[in-house]
């Protein structure tokens, strides 16, 4: 690991307001992550989570505070920047999957390196090489509704880490499949992590998870409570 | 990307609701297909109608002559445009006449009205509404310098019937009293009152005795074009090729006024509704867009939240509306193809519903109603069809555009 953080956040904080009410969901909240971490955010509902690696993929801005993806200020970035980092330098796994429903799973991998213009015979390569790792190579022509929640799974994060980005987000990734799943698309992870060295950043409140971070960050209410190595 | 794939199968996920927007595009094709195919019939056929009653598709006269006509107006090299104008691309035909007011006199009775002298050598019915019409006798030939043709209301009036004399009086070029007694070969009736009880057709070389005009003089020549809606290019043209000589060039819609006036307020209205009944569609399909994009918002957001920039989430939901329009106008052209070929060929028979004689802007109107579809016209339809479609897609399209990505998550 090099000393230079892919992420750094200093002193972010972030209130929603919710009518009249003020709702402070990250308080001064600072961290660096090198690359090649493979990183927990751990903490119960509510304690924010979710919210910051929102702010780390570009998806909010904080209220106060600054946070810095391979060395550029996000604040300072415009939203069709922002569309491209997200795009190019940020992989996504979401907790309901969220694959385009009307995509193949082959389809749905390639999404972003067709966003990035890939040439088709390149992208095919790359897609299914991708597909290979995560054990779908043999389904790679079916829609989402045609696959199992742990399959879905799988093409998530084929599709996070098929444009190799910086860093990959996995917001409670274990939440909506069973532990089998659970376990095999973590067992993927954490094989990606140390084979490729591809970064993650987890938000879980799932054990299962925590046991394989080599990182811990615990939060509650928003703010710092740990963070164990 | 794969876009047009995208846009594809997203509207293939609701196909019912595709396919009822779609169907909406398509009935508004058949309307549009109606409205405009009706028109440009009708229009045709009444400017085709008003060209053969004389004047035909550009008229040639002397200057001066469509603002105040006068037997006094002279078009003296007649028979050199004549025979020059047949030659010239585009031109189907070119006829040297006479018009002008006389009075007609039958015993003892005599009537005010017009007259039109032909050269019966020229005239073919194919340009000439009056020698198409003869309902009895026969036109008269060139050797024949007294015979006449008379329109069936006005040979009622006189008590004309074939072989009868009729005496016809004028104001010659310079002004003097001049009569000429003629027989009756022939009576016409095209079913414009008008024509039928005042208009005479006379020989061309009796009637240039009688004016005391040159031999190669006319009042005007009419030209006949492949196409009548190449009138103003064949008159600027004329007008160029023949801009020194003391002629004044003009097209039908000059010389027709009332035609062109009619036609011009009837179109007007035409495409008015049609708009009326395209925007009705088109708030259709934007509901129907606008739906699907609050459908998907969540989808949509996902898709921004992992790299698509919003003008191409824009960019696939205008997609969405051009594959919509053109699988509505598929369908329109379905449902179309029939109607326009039986209307294009029988029609429908009006001529129960009409009076006798039915004319409009002085021109015998068909009683009945076909369709015909300018190469214009139908790019005019496509076109109106996915500029519609397109646009009613703008708005959903922005919104879709304007989705957070981060409230997407949130929604999960």
């Amino acid at each position: 690991m090099t000393s230079q953080p892919i992420v750094k956040l200093e002193q972010v904080s972030k209130v929603f307001e919710q009518g009249k009410v003020s709702v402070r969901a990250v308080a001064d909240f600072s961290l660096d992550i090198s690359p090649g971490e493979f990183t927990v955010l751990s903490g119960p509902s509510g304690s924010g989570k979710t919210t910051i690696l929102n702010m780390i993929g570009a998806l909010d801005v904080p209220t106060s505070g600054r946070i810095f993806l391979e060395g550029r200020e996000l604040a300072t970035l415009g939203r069709g920047e922002l569309s491209r980092l997200r795009r190019d330098r940020i992989g996504f796994v979401f907790q309901a999957y969220n694959l385009i429903s009307v995509l193949t799973a082959f389809e749905n991998a390639e999404f972003v390196l067709a966003l990035q213009d890939v040439p088709v015979s390149e992208r095919k390569e790359k897609v299914m090489a991708v597909l290979s790792e995560v054990g779908m190579a043999d389904l790679a022509h079916r829609r989402p509704d045609e696959l199992s929640g742990g399959q879905q799974q799988r093409i998530a994060i084929a599709r996070a880490v098929a444009a190799e980005p910086a860093i990959v987000l996995a917001d409670e990734p274990t939440a909506n499949v069973d532990s089998a799943a659970a376990d095999a698309s973590l067992d993927l992870m954490q094989q990606l992590n140390r084979s490729k060295g591809v970064t993650f950043l987890f938000s879980t409140h799932d054990q299962r998870v925590m046991d394989r971070a080599n990182r811990l960050v615990r939060l509650r209410d928003g703010r710092l409570e740990e963070d164990l190595r | 990307m794969r876009i047009h794939t995208m846009a594809c199968r997203s509207l293939r996920r609701n196909l019912r609701r595709s396919l009822i927007t779609a169907f909406s595009i398509g009935f508004g094709v058949f309307l549009a297909v109606t409205f405009t195919a009706s028109g440009d019939y009708s229009y045709t056929n009444m400017i085709e109608t008003s060209a053969v009653m004389g004047l035909g598709h550009v008229t040639l006269q002397p200057v001066g002559y469509n603002d105040s006509p006068s037997l006094s107006m002279e078009l003296a090299e007649a028979e050199m445009f004549h025979r020059e104008l047949t030659a010239i691309p585009g031109v189907e035909a070119a006829r040297a006449r006479i018009a002008g007011q006389a009075m007609f006199g039958a015993g003892a009775k005599s009537v005010g009205g017009a007259f039109m002298a032909i050269d019966p050598d020229q005239e073919t019915p194919a340009y000439n509404l009056l020698t198409r019409s003869i309902t009895q006798g026969a036109l008269f030939d060139s050797d024949d310098e007294r015979g006449v043709l008379v329109g069936e209301r006005m040979a009622k009036k006189l008590k004309l019937r074939l072989g009868k004399k009729l005496i016809i009086t004028v104001t010659d070029k310079n002004g003097e009293i001049a009569s000429e007694l003629t027989r009756v070969r022939g009576i016409f009736r095209t079913g414009e009152h008008s024509v039928d009880s005042s208009l005479v057709l006379l020989p061309l070389t009796m009637v240039r005795k009688l004016l005391r005009y040159g031999s190669d003089s006319a009042t005007y020549v009419s030209v006949y074009l492949e196409d009548h809606r190449q009138a103003t290019e064949m008159v600027n043209y004329l007008r160029t090729r023949w801009g020194q000589k003391d002629v004044e060039i003009l097209p039908w819609q000059k010389t027709q006024g009332e035609l062109a006036g009619l036609v011009a307020v009837d179109r007007l209205f035409n495409y008015l509704l049609q708009l009326l009944v395209g925007l009705v569609i088109a708030a259709g399909i934007m509901n129907t867009m606008l739906m699907s994009v609050l459908e998907r918002k969540r989808e949509l957001g996902i898709m921004m939240a992992i790299g698509m920039r919003p003008g191409q989430v824009v960019g696939l939901v205008l997609a969405e509306s051009f594959w919509l329009a053109v699988v509505g106008l598929g369908i329109g052209v379905l449902i179309t193809a029939p109607w326009f070929y039986y209307m294009a060929v029988y029609g429908i028979d009006f001529t129960s519903l009409m009076s006798d004689e039915y004319s409009a802007g002085g021109v015998v109107v068909e009683p009945v109603m076909k369709f015909r579809l300018y190469r214009e016209s139908a790019a005019a339809i496509i076109g109106v069809v996915f500029t519609l479609t397109i646009a009613a897609g703008i708005y959903p399209a922005i919104r879709a555009g304007r989705i957070p990505p981060v409230d997407s998550i949130k929604e999960i």
